[in-house]
């Protein structure tokens, strides 16, 4: 573990020690919140701090995070977070049913440009340091990947605390055509002034998705893979603009990407401790 | 919708002829980001008989519009207000209420919605 994430960690496990309230239920929307916006507004933040992402890619660098800008805006159908635009085709206190376009986020791994690297300042291809161990006798080329959108619907649902969400995706770029189902509960530890969220589920790449971005010709053709992860999030409001927050996301790989011959690691372990500053 | 007060006379004596009083705008909608109504109230009252009587409005103890003598009148003026505007003809010598309506102030509700948070996003 590097000491961004023992950081990160450390400061979830003291948030979540001192705070002495517990968690509350969650509720219907009566008033804007963190998980309660205004239909209409627009929502433009940037978040500065310190963090990284591990590459599990062999020759890769791990990827620094220092700014990660996020904008949200919901009208009464359409939507956009981030990189994910959507259309709600059925809201209610419980359920809710979209349609929505994702980005596919292996690209990180191989692409500075990555729409999803635009946090990143220092990004270069080989490992500092110690160049990657050679591979076998074998050498061969890894290809470009290029940024992948899937498209599928979205089921939400919330049951007291809990919020789940199921993703059916399908790669609608033109690049592999390949399938994706993205899975998660979240919970919070903590719902407070500061709020402490615990998310856990899995991804599901399908066998052309998994070949596309770790799949070398003619040497290694995956099967599909399933990804478990792990999330904790954290965030305190310090003022109307100021927030503090932090999260670090652990996800386990499968066989299929780890058996590759271009990936080094087992683990993602994403996180970052910053301050989130409301532009709009 | 909110309007309120009952038009027609508030009158104590049962004897008394009604008195109409009507009032233009009927509603005041403030959008999320307004916090008062500021508009030109028109009032106007109609007698079957000759009164004396005062027009003033709740809150407002600057506004005071008097008649003697007369079977109706009218009056604009220029109101600044963020509650329900309440509107009397009053006995210029009693000072009881012969008749109120009012101006319904209506807020414009925000409409929420869940926020998606996927956890699979950096950017939440």
């Amino acid at each position: 573990m590097n000491l961004t994430f023992r950081t990160v960690m450390s400061l979830l496990t003291m948030a979540a020690a001192v705070s002495p309230l517990p968690a509350v239920a969650q509720s219907a929307c009566t008033a804007p919140s963190q998980d309660c916006v205004v239909v209409g507004d627009l929502s433009v933040s940037l978040s500065f701090g310190a963090g990284t992402r591990t590459n599990p890619v062999r020759g890769r660098s791990d990827i620094p995070l220092f700014v990660i800008p996020q904008v949200s805006y919901y009208g009464k159908r359409f939507f956009l977070e981030s990189l994910e635009p959507g259309v709600t085709l059925y809201e209610s206190d419980a359920n809710t049913f979209n349609l929505i376009a994702t980005p596919g986020y292996d690209r990180v791994f191989f692409s500075r440009s990555d729409l999803q690297n635009v946090i990143v300042s220092n990004f270069s291809d080989n490992v500092s340091g110690n160049p990657p161990p050679p591979l076998v006798d074998q050498s061969f080329p890894v290809g470009r990947r290029h940024t992948t959108y899937l498209a599928g619907p979205e089921w939400l649902f919330r049951y007291r605390d809990l919020i789940g969400q199921l993703n059916a995706l399908y790669e609608v770029t033109g690049r592999h055509q390949g399938y994706e189902v993205r899975a998660a509960v979240s919970a919070p530890l903590i719902q407070s002034k500061q709020s402490l969220v615990i998310s856990g589920g899995w991804t599901w790449k399908s066998a052309a998705t998994v070949d596309y971005y770790y799949g070398v010709n003619n040497l290694y053709k995956p099967d599909a893979a399933f990804n478990p992860f792990i999330k904790l999030s954290y965030a305190l409001p310090l003022s109307e603009r100021w927030t503090l927050t932090a999260f670090v996301h652990y996800e386990y790989l499968d066989d299929a990407i780890v058996d590759s011959p271009i990936v080094s690691d087992r683990e993602v372990i994403t996180a970052f401790a910053g301050f989130n500053f409301k532009l709009l | 919708m909110l309007l309120s007060v009952p038009g027609a006379a508030a009158a104590a004596d049962p004897a008394r002829p009604r008195i109409e009083l009507k009032l233009r705008p009927r509603v005041c909608t403030l959008s999320e980001e307004e916090t008062a109504c500021t508009t030109t109230v028109h009032a106007q009252w109609r007698s079957s008989r000759n009164e004396s009587l005062c027009l003033l409005i709740v809150d407002q103890p600057h506004i005071r519009r008097c008649w003697e003598n007369h079977a109706q009148g009218v009056y604009s003026v220029e109101v600044s207000f963020s509650d329900d505007l309440v509107v009397e003809l009053r006995d210029a010598e009693r000072d009881n209420v012969l008749a109120s309506q009012a101006i319904a102030v209506i807020r414009q509700a925000l409409q929420l919605r869940h926020k998606r948070r996927p956890p699979w996003s950096i950017f939440n």
